[in-house]
């Protein structure tokens, strides 16, 4: 499985656009369509993805014990209790940020490699050391921002820095699209945002309460197959990771009036 | 000063509050020929690990390091234990692209074109000593700044500076200007706030006192240069 491992880090810069929320997602995603998934938190310093799985109370021991080899690392993985193909590696406490090499990340993520067909990588905001460590370890990356001006920025650097690296694909998510804004151009359009980026688009996610619900539920929206608006695409995401060709939402089409409710209920039957 | 121009060649890294210059290094290496040069750190802290990078930049740009000059002693240091000739120098105070006199005077004269592919993106700073030719965009937030003329070849949406030591006859030309600021010589502007004509190339150059925008115009800037 070693070498066919797809090792994908989720990256932004800007902090708080929706990394630690599409990595769970997508990690139960992915899982729940077949693929033996593993979910790193890399995010030293304010770890949260084990809260947002649900998973905070199971945790015995983290990555930092896998590499101090005080412990094996599937002792660390806590598996996910309905999605089994889905495993968390939790971070360690934040003093790793003051002595994790790029070494010890690589080593984490080759071992994960053996075990898995996909390793998602929660990363840090930012561009620091915790960013660069992640980096060193990972063969593709998505990089997440908002219809923001200060987000995008923050993308753009960051995609310039993963060029550099040799870090390849590297694809956008465009995370908390509001449709109406977008239409009364008081948001950056789609197009907006891909013209200064330029990456392919793997996907859209919505606006969506029910991603506050689910997150202080410690329930990802994905798990269940729920069909809220954003369940949808990350749904969507996961499946085009996995190669399937899925047609992006269109924000234009996404109202909430009577024609559009028809319309989709249309493209379901057919499709 | 002119007499050493074919004997002694300079690499000048960008200050250290500039630009990266493992980047910048990358990008430009290629405007100079094969042979013996000086390095000028500026004011970097490089450290062994720092320096061999940077010899191994050099070497495989076939070229071989003569001295390294820097105004950060620690640099020095390093670059001695590592077995180079090293020089310390006065670092000046100024701004230094208020005093571009001491920045490269004898590159200023060479009409060498960079050319490079790729988009600049946010923090990213690309610098060349004659003209630049970018065949790519300028995203807001990267810069992009010539001892010569700025062409890109693609949106200009962030930061260009030409004739950046001090050449006010310099001109910045892309097929789309829409920079966040513009700069020539000393002279600074703004961006315009209107979106361009589309499928119309434009330049900014000096008039009066002041950087005006128009379409481009078909000078033959590069024959000259080259004949
Ligand atoms: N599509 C969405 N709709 C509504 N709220 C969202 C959406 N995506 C994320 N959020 C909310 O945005 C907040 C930040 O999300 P998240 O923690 O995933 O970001 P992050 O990029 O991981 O942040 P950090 O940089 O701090 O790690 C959370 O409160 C989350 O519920
Ligand atoms: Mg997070």
């Amino acid at each position: 499985m070693s070498s066919h491992t797809r090792i994908i880090l989720v990256c932004s810069g800007k902090g708080g656009v929706g990394k630690t929320t599409l990595t769970a997602n997508l990690g139960i995603a992915l899982a729940s369509q077949g693929a033996k998934t593993a979910v790193l938190d890399a995010d030293f310093g304010l770890r949260n993805l084990d809260l947002l799985l649900g998973l905070e109370n199971r945790i015995v021991y983290t990555a930092q014990e896998v590499l101090e080899e005080s412990c094996r690392l599937d002792q660390a993985l806590v598996r996910h209790k309905q999605e089994s193909n889905l495993s968390l590696l939790p971070a360690g406490n934040p003093r790793m940020l003051d002595w994790l090499k790029p070494d010890d990340m690589q080593r984490i993520v080759a071992m994960l490699s053996e075990q898995f067909a996909y390793v998602l990588i929660d990363c840090p905001a930012g561009v620091e050391d915790g960013f660069k460590n992640a980096v060193s370890a990972t063969k593709e990356a998505i990089v997440v921002t908002n219809p923001e001006v200060s987000a995008v920025r923050d993308a753009d650097r960051v995609i310039g820095l993963l060029n550099t690296h040799g870090v390849k694909p590297v694809q956008l998510v465009l995370n908390r699209v509001r449709p109406k804004m977008i239409a009364s151009q008081d948001m950056l359009s789609v197009e907006d945002v891909t013209d200064i980026l330029a990456l392919p688009l793997l996907g859209l996610v919505l606006e969506d309460e029910q991603v506050i619900v689910s997150t202080n539920r410690g329930e990802p929206l994905t798990l269940n197959g729920q069909s809220s608006p954003a369940a949808r695409c990350y749904t969507n995401i996961a499946r085009r990771i996995q190669g399937e060709d899925i047609p992006l939402i269109d924000p234009s089409k996404e109202g909430s009036g009577m024609r559009d409710k028809f319309r989709r209920l249309m493209q379901t039957k057919i499709f | 000063m002119k007499d050493h121009l074919s004997t002694k060649r300079s690499i000048i890294l960008p200050p250290s509050r500039e630009a990266d210059w493992r980047k910048s290094l990358i990008t430009t290496i290629n405007q100079y020929e094969k042979g013996p040069i000086e390095i000028d750190c500026q004011d970097w802290l490089m450290k062994c690990r720092d320096l061999i990078y940077l010899n191994k930049i050099i070497e495989s740009a076939g070229l071989a390091i003569t001295i390294i000059k820097s105004s950060n002693p620690e640099t020095v240091v390093s670059a001695t234990s590592l077995g180079h000739q090293a020089h310390l120098t006065i670092k000046s105070n100024s701004n230094p692209t208020k005093n571009p006199e001491n920045q490269s005077p004898h590159l200023n004269q060479q009409s060498k074109l960079l050319f490079h592919q790729g988009t600049l993106r946010a923090g990213e700073h690309l610098i060349a000593e004659g003209d630049v030719l970018l065949l790519g965009d300028v995203n807001p937030g990267a810069k992009i700044s010539a001892g010569g003329d700025v062409m890109v070849w693609g949106r200009l949406r962030g930061t260009a500076h030409a004739g950046k030591s001090g050449n006010t006859a310099a001109k910045i030309t892309a097929l789309e200007l829409r920079p966040l600021q513009l700069r020539i010589a000393t002279c600074i502007a703004r961006g315009p706030e209107e979106k361009p004509q589309p499928g119309l190339a434009e330049q900014a150059n000096i008039e009066g006192d002041g950087i005006i925008i128009q379409p481009a115009k078909t000078t033959p800037v590069i024959e000259n240069k080259l004949l």
